[in-house]
């Protein structure tokens, strides 16, 4: 049982799909996360360690890699790919509530700016370390990001921008959920975002990376 | 000695004691400035000139140039671009969606495109303007920054790892684009092409080395072929892409604020012309005395090597006037 969870979780950090897939080069012709998880649940592992002692533990390695600028966004979009086919087979076990996810996180670019690879970047590796992730899009609207809190209460906020002519644009989105939803938490980040710019507006959270996003996520539960 | 000179004299190696060359990157910030709006200088050649020539002449900058946003050659590829009154254009959708797309893409006549032939007369018109005294400095978009416009980021990133062969095809439909593009602006009186290929500084050295190192290269003889130089702009952190980017045969490397300055000097040499590399925000922010003393610091401490003054990126649309202006003087 050991094995296979650290080979899905191998998997995931190097982002090999499923069998057909050709990447990475060194794993060619084998199993991937899809093959992986669906065997592991056959066998009788429960979908709790699935998730956590496999899919989570490779894209937890990925997201320190990303860090360390070990890896780039190449690399993590595989890995995010990898982990999603391997989420796929836990998806009837998440809406039984056999399987609970660690809390939700509302998540979107901000009003004004359509850049949403950061945005995606940091969903799906929140996603791989076990939330749930609503996501809004780009060029989310304060209004939108009020409706789905108060349809999620208690659900993290995170507000992406990538360019510094929208992120003063966050101020006012994380005003208007604090005041229609007082108690939620809002975490910031994107290229020119800093924790000077984050504390000066009076938000809770800025990470410079995802995987320091995820970190303080679990500090909350 | 006109401002093309002292360019002209710095690519050789001949620093001026006096001043440093100060070249930000001005966009949004010279459009509201002119009294219009990014969609009007995104859309207009003429405006975008008359807004480049009020920066010459308020902030004194040292070269104009045609940047605008990346979906010249896009648009020109056949996505349809709205125009944001105080915004970046918007790409509607994607031209690319599948491999078949890929192979059907047609090579578009970037005279016969209307944004592409916008930047060209802005090329001729800058050029007319200054009179062939101030570095006029045209616009490509790298082959790496245009497949992601024209497939998606994610989708051209997966592609890379899974499907290399489809990917080097769009590649190498990019880097022609890429070429004639320059070349027209070349031949319209562009003195220096600037190729952004932003998306480069989120890969590693590796898939660089692979899938554009060698397409740079070619763009770059092109360019020189033509007769002019090379201003290379990749948004963000490249320390990682220093060492393959030394040998590539840029002229200019813009750096942004990320990077340590000395250190691009020790990987780069001597050779390349280094521009940057002060955060925008810190020029958006902070006092007219305090850019200044910083901004004179850098200048002081690069005395003697090829470098231009500039932001790490583009002045932000609400930075003081003043703030610029406390960058020209450091400069002098």
């Amino acid at each position: 049982m050991e094995e296979i969870l650290e080979r899905l979780a191998h998997c995931v950090e190097f982002g090999k799909i499923n069998l057909a897939s050709p990447y990475p080069p060194d794993m060619r012709g084998q199993d991937g996360a899809d093959e992986l998880t669906k065997k592991a649940l056959e066998m009788g592992v429960p979908p709790t360690e699935v998730l956590n002692k496999g899919l989570v533990i490779g894209m937890g390695k990925v997201g320190v890699k990303f860090r360390e600028n070990k890896v780039f966004v190449p690399q993590v979009l595989m890995s995010a790919k990898a982990m999603s086919f391997g989420m796929a087979h836990l998806k009837p076990f998440f809406n039984d509530g056999s399987v609970v996810r660690k809390g939700k996180i509302i998540i979107g670019t901000v009003e004004g700016d359509l850049h949403d690879i950061g945005k995606n970047l940091v969903s799906m590796m929140v996603e791989g370390s076990g939330w749930e992730v609503i996501d809004l899009g780009t060029d989310v609207k304060a209004e939108k990001f009020v409706e789905s809190v108060k349809a999620n209460p208690g659900a993290v906020v995170c507000l992406s921008a990538l360019l510094t002519t929208t992120m003063v644009n966050m101020e006012k989105i994380g005003k208007a959920v604090k005041e229609a939803v007082p108690g939620t938490i809002v975490a910031i980040g994107g290229a020119p975002v800093t924790k000077d710019f984050s504390n000066k507006i009076g938000m809770d959270i800025y990470s410079a990376d995802p995987q320091g996003l995820i970190d303080i996520l679990g500090k909350l539960n | 000695m006109t401002k093309k000179v002292v360019f002209q004299n710095l690519c050789k190696g001949i620093t001026s004691p006096e001043r440093t060359i100060f070249r930000p990157i001005l966009m949004h910030f010279i459009a509201r400035y002119a009294g219009g709006n990014y969609a009007k200088f995104a859309s207009d050649h003429r405006f975008l000139v008359e807004a480049n020539l009020r920066a010459l002449d308020d902030f004194d900058i040292d070269m104009v140039g045609l940047i605008s946003d990346p979906y010249r050659e896009t648009s020109a590829f056949g996505a349809r671009i709205e125009f944001i009154p105080e915004g970046v254009p918007r790409c509607l959708d994607l031209v690319i969606k599948n491999e078949d797309d890929i192979r059907n893409l047609k090579r578009p006549d970037v005279y016969k495109c209307e944004r592409t032939l916008d930047r060209i007369l802005g090329a001729e018109l800058l050029a007319k303007r200054t009179h062939d005294n101030v570095p006029v400095i045209g616009w490509i978009e790298g082959p790496l920054a245009e497949a992601c416009d024209l497939a998606g980021i994610e989708q051209f990133m997966m592609m890379l790892m899974m499907d290399p062969g489809t990917a080097n095809l769009l590649l190498d439909k990019c880097m022609l684009t890429a070429k004639d593009f320059a070349k027209a602006q070349v031949e319209a009186g562009c003195d220096v092409i600037g190729m952004g290929d932003a998306i480069c500084s989120q890969i590693d050295p590796v898939t660089y080395d692979v899938f554009v190192k060698e397409r740079h290269r070619e763009i770059i003889s092109f360019i020189h072929a033509c007769g002019a130089k090379v201003k290379m702009h990749i948004c963000g952190d490249i320390t990682h892409l220093l060492p393959s980017l030394k040998d590539l045969g840029i002229d200019i490397l813009d750096i942004d604020w990320q990077i340590d300055p000395r250190h691009a000097y020790e990987v780069m040499g001597p050779d390349v012309i280094r521009c940057g590399n002060i955060d925008p925000r810190f020029v958006m922010d902070k006092s007219p005395e305090e850019i200044y003393s910083t901004c004179k610091l850098l200048c002081d401490n690069e005395k003697g090597r090829k470098f231009i003054l500039s932001a790490g990126c583009e002045i932000i649309v609400t930075t003081p006037h003043e703030n610029l202006m406390a960058m020209r003087k450091a400069s002098l």
